[in-house]
């Protein structure tokens, strides 16, 4: 056990993102690292955690890592499999915990883009996948856990095109909108762990990971990162009991926590 | 057809123009809808078709057409295909997801598109996609989310001309969509705003299925998705069955048939009619296909012609893909074990999904077999 390798930067992503699991709570999930943090919460602090998709699958027993959102690990052995427009319609009747989300692009009011980068709607750089169920989880879910890499790229002033509305543009504005749901609650990155101030609504520093000082983490962001009063904790590492239940278990084959190299 | 209004701002946002607008009318034209249901024969008759019938018969240029299944999971691909094979042009595309619009898009089968969602998950974003909306190939007549398009089709299926919807509030999708429009809860005290999504109603919708007879009664596995919505709103509606069964069977063993009969215009026996995508119970991915398709020939723009070589000509039906492409019949034992096995309706110990991903570098480029590995 002593000689375990540490964890690799998105095996402590998928470490961060399980801490956001409590037991008992719904989860609404696509693939990737959301599925790997999930399955690693049931098996370590959180073993009564359901997980749902977007596909209408349901609480699944473990099985291999899913190839899509719509793959039988989503709905392996699932005592039922609700229609798309029933999934959704679980989140706004209030059966629903947390969501977790990736992005394109973010900015400090944690709206989101996965609709196209650089230039207009019609004159782009890339046009990516669109909303999916992206704008539905952000819409609708009591808490959102947004999960990426960080970079200036990544982490901008304006985002190109507002795909999933986060506190849009902060204060009471995602109330008055109408939106039900809370909006975000946590950014997880490669950097660090990121909360909402809670009256501008603006991403403000909660933990940052070994290593990464503010400094470099205001580096890595295209805003101003907002900073906790007194000193910003250090985000846990992974205990090698973790991390080898990480490798072992929850993925093996290193479908999404493995890195060329590490 | 009945009249319909949009927002000015939000055509501009789309570049559709004033006398574009009929392009638009026909997905919320409950009217003809109606006309179209009561129409068609209602009589529980024998309704198989050959799938050349079937297309020939029932997808004519310019309608509405809807992806159904999820992306590439009970899909009916193999019908896709036979609708680019007939030369049909001018489609409008819509389904959540809608990922299977973009290889009709070159040959001109699909010109105009309603988007929710357009990629392929872990694999990445479809550079082909990206690269026909930007030349102006299709053009997008709407943007959704997949749980408010959702509700469109649910809301058609609920016979009611359309929900207030908690979605898309705040986000620039409601700016580049025509058919929903910012309203009030009209029973709050307070302000409470909503997004109407009106009931939508596809011309023409493809649905591959585990089971039907001969009459339409259809039987699904796995997750139904929208597709039940769907039958019920579409103009028109073909099955394709893996099996035919006899109208007794559906009648003694009713669990999974959620499509009723009268919905349905053509019944379409037609086994592996998911292929190149995952059918539930029945056959795995062909995962390096996959691969291949949105690494090699979505990559480039010139790859297309080799696409339309290798699936549209070079393999008449799905039993040449299987034979020609996948490895005939040591694929589909590979591929009825690695899904079953992932159920586990099967023993998984000992099944391995280890595979090695198609890359652009691969040395083996020509090989798009998930590679068959006995477990003894």
């Amino acid at each position: 056990m002593t000689d375990i390798k540490p964890a690799n930067p998105l095996e402590m992503i998928a470490y961060v993102l399980s801490l956001q699991i409590v037991d008992g709570e719904v989860i609404y999930i696509g693939t990737g690292l959301p599925m790997v943090a999930g399955i690693l919460a049931k098996k370590t602090h959180a073993p009564n955690v359901t997980m749902v998709y977007e596909s209408g699958a349901q609480n699944p027993i473990q099985g291999d890592m899913p190839w899509s959102v719509g793959g039988p690990a989503t709905w392996r052995k699932s005592p039922l499999i609700l229609e798309m427009a029933y999934s959704f319609g679980q989140m706004y009747n209030g059966y629903v915990d947390k969501a977790f989300l990736g992005f394109a692009q973010i900015d400090q009011y944690g709206n989101v883009n996965t609709h196209m980068i650089g230039g207009d709607f019609h004159n782009y750089k890339n046009r990516l996948t669109g909303s999916g169920g992206n704008n539905d989880l952000s819409s609708l879910a009591k808490h959102l856990v947004l999960v990426g890499l960080q970079s200036p790229q990544k982490f901008v002033e304006k985002v190109d095109f507002i795909t999933s509305p986060g506190f849009l543009t902060g204060g009471d504005a995602r109330k008055d909108a109408g939106l039900v749901g809370g909006g975000p609650l946590s950014v997880i990155t490669s950097a660090g762990t990121y909360d909402f101030e809670p009256e501008s609504k603006k991403m403000r520093i909660k933990t940052l990971h070994p290593g990464v000082s503010p400094e470099l983490a205001q580096m890595a962001t295209g805003f101003e990162l907002q900073k906790p009063e007194g000193e910003i904790p250090v985000t846990p590492l992974p205990t090698p009991d973790i991390i080898q239940i990480l490798r072992e278990e929850v993925d093996p084959r290193g479908v999404f926590t493995s890195l060329p190299g590490c | 057809m009945g009249k319909f209004s949009y927002d000015k701002d939000v055509l501009e946002n789309l570049r559709i123009a004033e006398e574009e607008t009929h392009l638009l009318d026909r997905l919320l034209d409950y009217e003809s809808a109606r006309e179209a249901h009561a129409n068609k024969s209602h009589a529980a008759i024998d309704k198989r078709l050959s799938l050349k019938e079937a297309i020939g018969e029932y997808v004519k240029d310019g309608d509405i057409l809807t992806d159904t299944g999820f992306a590439y999971v009970r899909t009916p691909i193999v019908a896709y295909f036979e609708i680019i094979r007939q030369g049909i042009k001018g489609l409008q595309n819509i389904g959540s997801p809608a990922t299977n619009q973009s290889y009709m898009i070159p040959f001109g089968t699909v010109t105009h598109s309603h988007w929710s969602y357009c990629g392929a998950e872990m694999r990445g974003t479809d550079r082909q996609m990206s690269r026909c909306v930007k030349a102006g190939k299709t053009k997008i007549l709407s943007e959704w989310s997949h749980g408010s398009m959702a509700q469109g089709f649910k809301a058609a299926q609920l016979g009611v001309p359309g929900m207030y919807s908690k979605q898309l509030l705040g986000s620039d999708i409601i700016k580049y969509n025509p058919f929903v429009r910012s309203v009030d809860n009209p029973v709050k005290t307070e302000k409470d705003p909503c997004v109407f999504i009106p009931a939508l109603y596809p011309d023409v919708t493809v649905i591959h299925v585990h089971q039907a007879d001969k009459f339409g009664n259809a039987k699904i596995y796995g997750p139904v998705i929208n597709d039940v919505a769907i039958a019920s709103a579409a103009r028109k509606v073909i099955i394709t069955a893996e099996e035919i069964v006899p109208p007794d069977a559906l009648r003694n063993d009713n669990k999974g048939v959620v499509i009723p009969f009268v919905y349905v215009d053509a019944v379409v026996e037609l086994p592996y009619g998911a292929l190149l995508g995952h059918m539930p119970g029945l056959y795995y991915w062909p995962r390096r296909m996959w691969e291949k398709i949105l690494r090699h020939w979505a990559y480039n723009e010139d790859m297309i012609d080799d696409f339309y070589e290798t699936f549209i000509l070079g393999c008449k039906d799905q039993y040449d893909i299987i034979d020609k492409l996948l490895g005939g019949s040591k694929w589909m034992v590979n591929a009825k074990r690695l899904t079953r096995a992932e159920e586990y309706d099967n023993e998984d110990e000992g099944v391995d999904f280890n595979y090695t991903e198609w890359t652009r570098e691969d040395p083996n480029p020509e090989d798009v077999t998930d590679q068959f590995k006995p477990i003894y």
